[in-house]
């Protein structure tokens, strides 16, 4: 068939429509969450203390395991693992503290802002920084994480966030609280604290552009 | 390599492939199902049922595209079915923008409106393989080899089913300068 014969045939199809950068890279991200997701073990509905859980298992794939985030009860929120590679893989256990976090954070270099967003709600306001670095200049967000480690979490790269810049990091939460996806960039200048709002379209970062 | 790293459950080659052609199989969604909101569903869905059965990926062979739409292919006959297995993943997807159909305006910047519109709607009456088929090889650009690795059929298969469905388009579109009087032969592609 010729191209004058396809272009022909073309014409009988529906019109096409460009998939805006922003929703390909959203479903992007809700791709790779979902096999990564799959990969995991069924996890128990009853969780047990991150301690018992986290450190048989991952002792021989990880670094060192830094850092939980205790709560009130006692039991950690997260725990914080060095990965041999020089990046950091955080497990939530539960969605709270995220100030704890933030702090471990930073005793570890980080400078990061972490939200929770639960479905149905986004940041506002939206951006947060007028100078956000794009992805392909700071990649923060490591996928697939480097080693596999157990549990619900995600990996960044410190290397990435110098000194004067912020790690924002945006985790979109599902309503068992599970981590949907995760949107994370690096700010070069002061980042506006996340008020949460309703967004039924729950979009994490800036909106995308049609 | 690409193959090969798939096949072992790779995520970053999976990454790549989905970098590679989310677009196409986006596309190719779009044609079959006529509608951008479905044509997202079909699209995650294709690839969370790639990622599922990359081990039946062939060890040897070219391109990945016509194994993706193969898999939207069937995606798309049967969304229903393919949105249960999905169903709690399917709910965190976070919804898309909403878009108008801009179809009516395509439409409208063409000078042989009516002549466009009857073919899609000669194009919508067709049987769903026919349907298949132009939006593989007219749509996609898919030679006949690839329509018929994306269909699991046979190239004679993929040939015969474009020949009928352009005759009943030729059939609505009735005579003008531009559509080929003559369809046959297609003896250059394997």
């Amino acid at each position: 068939m010729n191209a004058n014969e396809r272009a022909n045939l073309a014409r009988a199809l529906p019109p096409g429509r460009e998939l805006p950068e922003r929703r390909e890279q959203q479903i992007k991200d809700f791709v790779m969450a979902e096999i990564h997701r799959s990969a995991e073990p069924a996890r128990p509905r009853l969780r047990l203390p991150r301690p018992m859980l986290v450190l048989p298992v991952a002792a021989a794939a990880m670094a060192l395991v830094i850092a939980f985030g205790l709560g009130l009860g006692g039991a950690p929120a997260y725990a914080i693992t060095l990965l041999d590679d020089g990046t950091i893989h955080v497990t939530l256990n539960e969605i709270r503290d995220a100030d704890g976090l933030e702090a471990d954070l930073r005793d570890l270099g980080v400078n990061a802002v972490v939200d929770y967003v639960p479905d149905g709600q986004r940041c506002s306001p939206q951006p947060r920084s007028t100078d956000l670095l794009p992805q392909e200049e700071a990649r923060l967000g490591v996928w697939p994480p480097p080693q596999n480690p157990a549990g619900d979490g995600f990996t960044i790269d410190p290397a990435v966030v110098g000194p004067g810049q912020t790690a924002v990091i945006e985790l979109s939460i599902s309503d068992d609280e599970r981590i949907a996806s995760i949107w994370a960039r690096v700010s070069n200048g002061p980042v506006a604290a996340c008020e949460l709002v309703v967004d039924p379209d729950h979009h994490l970062g800036p909106a995308p552009q049609s | 390599m690409t193959r090969a790293r798939i096949r072992e459950g790779d995520a970053r080659a999976f990454e790549q492939l989905y970098d590679e052609f989310a677009r196409s199989v986006y596309g190719y969604a779009l044609r079959l199902t006529g509608d951008w909101s479905t044509a997202e569903d079909v699209m995650s869905l294709t690839f969370l049922e790639a990622w599922r059965l990359r081990e039946r990926v062939d060890h040897d062979g070219g391109s990945l595209r016509p194994w993706l739409l193969g898999i939207a292919t069937n995606v798309a006959r049967n969304t229903r079915r393919a949105s249960r297995r999905y169903h709690d993943a399917l709910a965190r997807l976070p919804p898309g923008d909403d878009a108008s159909d801009f179809a009516d305006e395509l439409v409208e910047r063409m000078d042989d409106k009516e002549r466009v519109t009857a073919l899609r709607r000669a194009y919508g009456s067709l049987r769903r393989p026919e349907q298949e088929v132009i939006a593989l090889v007219a749509g996609s650009g898919l030679s006949y080899a690839e329509a018929a690795e994306a269909l699991g059929t046979s190239v004679g298969t993929v040939k015969s089913r474009l020949s009928r469905a352009r005759k009943k388009l030729k059939r609505a579109a009735g005579p003008e300068r531009t559509w080929p009087q003559e369809y046959e032969p297609i003896t250059r592609e394997a």
